[in-house]
């Protein structure tokens, strides 16, 4: 059962719009808004928080909250630069909330999360001293105190050190876990999203374009702007692969095998080689193939036997598993 | 070789440092340049104490009445746009721009005299020669400070911490009251300061509606025109020690205590 549901959301700023927005959210899900920047993620997320005026209706647990004011939706909210009042210490910006509303057992929950979040040594800082990785920290248990019915999260990984994000997105799922949350997590980037989501919907200029499990809308994008944006590469008309409708196919680069000599692969073609970048430990080969352009990834330990320079010709091959049709 | 290659340092330090003697020769002479024991002397007089006390009081109260009142106009232009935002904007600028005298005058005419002066006749409230009167004209005169150094401060004070306050239950009084004022703290503070001191010095517009009870100000120039130099000097001098005095203290306060 849905716990939440965006019926035809709609709203507009200047020259951008959010168009005719729906989607549900189920209760315990972690649910990703992906999409680039400007595509209207952050915007929809502060929607969905009572911030903007919104037409449309945003039902929660069989209720209408849209006209609700944010302090009334029971939402929990952790910006990308994370928002920490500067007037308060780190133990006063976490309970912030009890001074508006009431919260169950203030203390326990205060010790629950400084526990779990790593925070109980920080407690007297002031937020102008902590790492990147410790304000999240805050922001989130700032938000979790509060005990909210949904948790939004606005690209909280962006901030952080790349170094340390395999560690935060582990953490922020242990968090939706331990706290049986609802959460929905807005971000930029496919592999964040991959990780972490139930359920993924794409936004692109303000509208949602698909909406499905993390693996369906990953591998079956609904269309070649969805595709491109979720890195496809060898998008292909199908003809090539003697597909009889009219429609595109894609490829992953590194499902794509090549050799100087005919080999064993469901689809086999001759091409030219036009360009091939060694990369650390891989080429990156692009091959002409009857004017169309195949982009290949190859180990170079894989390739050391079939080296090819530009304008050799060669084989590419791949089979009918690792293609995609759109 | 040093000073040649520092050669711009060197000319923006000598030409700064022009303006900064102009700026404290006169303070420190009027400070230092007074006999001590006349100083102590004129702080004996009922009429100088009472005229700063009197000062120090209104100008106070002119700041508080434009902390209530200026702060909301502060917030509406930093979080707003609307139609009008720059004409608004304008109108408070204007009455820094304009003659003293003048506004002195406009003020007479409206609270002087006229259906708005009878109004607040009509329950108990006179602006002709009463501290009400010395009220408005610092108030008229000064407020731009205040209303400015607190509206850049909320410019300061990113709008998405009082989005997170409200998710996390604070109306927007609550937020007004415990995030955004708190954040721009300092800008409304030194505005604050610059106002209470701006109202400190005021004579052209209060002169117009209000002689007595004297101001420092007022009671300065009475002195001058009265007796002459060696009788207003120890006055504006302790005036300008006491002034600095509470500008120092409120400025270190502001800075130590977050």
């Amino acid at each position: 059962m849905g716990l939440f549901e965006v019926k035809n959301l709609s709203y507009k700023i200047e020259n951008f719009k959010l168009d005719n927005i729906s989607f549900k959210v189920n209760k315990g899900e972690y649910f990703t808004l992906l999409g680039q920047s400007g595509s209207g993620k952050t915007l929809l997320l502060e929607s969905i928080a009572g911030f903007n005026s919104i037409t449309g209706t945003i039902n929660f647990e069989g209720r209408d909250i849209s006209k609700l004011s944010p302090e009334n939706r029971d939402v929990g909210f952790v910006y990308q630069d994370f928002a920490l009042f500067p007037n308060l210490n780190v133990k006063d910006n976490i309970m912030f909330a009890g001074k508006y509303k009431h919260v169950s057992n203030p203390k326990e929950t205060l010790n629950d999360l400084t526990n779990f979040l790593g925070l109980t040594q920080l407690l007297k800082r002031d937020v102008d001293n902590l790492s990147g990785g410790e304000r999240q920290r805050v922001a989130i248990a700032r938000a979790l105190f509060a005990k909210p019915k949904i948790l939004l999260l606005d690209e909280p990984l962006s901030a952080i050190d790349p170094t340390f994000r395999n560690t935060i997105m582990k953490f922020l799922k242990d968090i939706h876990r331990k706290y049986n949350l609802t959460t929905i997590h807005v971000t930029h980037n496919f592999r964040e999203a991959s990780y972490l989501a139930d359920r993924i919907a794409i936004v692109m200029n303000g509208q949602i374009k698909q909406v499905g499990t993390a693996t369906n809308v990953l591998n079956n994008p609904v269309n070649i702007d969805v595709a491109k944006f979720l890195g496809f590469k060898n998008i292909l008309p199908s003809s090539m692969i003697n597909d009889t409708k009219d429609r595109l196919f894609s490829v992953d680069p590194n499902a794509i095998h090549v050799g100087k000599h005919k080999f064993d692969c469901d689809y086999m073609f001759d091409g030219i080689v036009e360009e091939c970048m060694g990369i650390v430990d891989h080429y990156k080969i692009f091959i002409d193939v009857d004017g169309e352009q195949f982009f290949a990834k190859i180990l170079k330990r894989d390739f050391k036997s079939s080296y090819a320079n530009r304008g050799d010709s060669i084989y590419i091959g791949f089979d009918k598993d690792d293609v995609c049709f759109l | 070789m040093f000073f040649i290659k520092n050669w711009f340092l060197h000319g923006l330090i000598f030409l700064a440092t022009i303006i900064l003697l102009f700026l404290l020769i006169p303070l420190l002479n009027m400070v230092f340049g007074n006999d001590l024991m006349l100083l102590l002397d004129v702080l004996k007089q009922k009429d100088v104490i009472g005229s700063i006390y009197l000062t120090m009081k209104v100008s106070l109260w002119a700041m508080v009445f434009v902390l209530i009142t200026g702060l909301p106009l502060a917030y509406i232009i930093a979080r707003y746009n609307f139609f009008g935002r720059s004409f608004v904007e304008a109108l408070i600028d204007i009455p820094i721009m304009i003659p003293h005298t003048a506004a002195g005058i406009a003020l007479l005419m409206v609270f002087g005299r006229g259906s708005i002066s009878d109004a607040f006749e009509s329950v108990g409230i006179m602006f002709v020669d009463t501290e009400m009167g010395i009220m408005v004209a610092m108030m008229f005169l000064s407020s731009t400070f205040l209303i400015n150094g607190a509206k850049e401060g909320f410019k300061k004070v990113d709008v998405k911490l009082e989005k997170v306050a409200r998710t996390l239950g604070a109306n927007p009084m609550q937020v007004f009251l415990k995030i955004s004022i708190p954040n721009a703290r300092k800008d409304i503070i030194n505005g604050a300061l610059m106002m209470w001191g701006r109202g400190l010095g005021e004579f052209g517009a209060v002169i117009m509606l209000t002689y007595h009870p004297m101001v420092a100000p007022v009671l300065i120039y009475d002195r001058f025109t009265s007796y002459g130099l060696s009788h207003s000097a120890p006055v504006a001098a302790i005036m300008i020690i006491i002034s600095i005095f509470i500008f120092l203290s409120v400025r270190f306060v502001n800075n130590r205590f977050k």
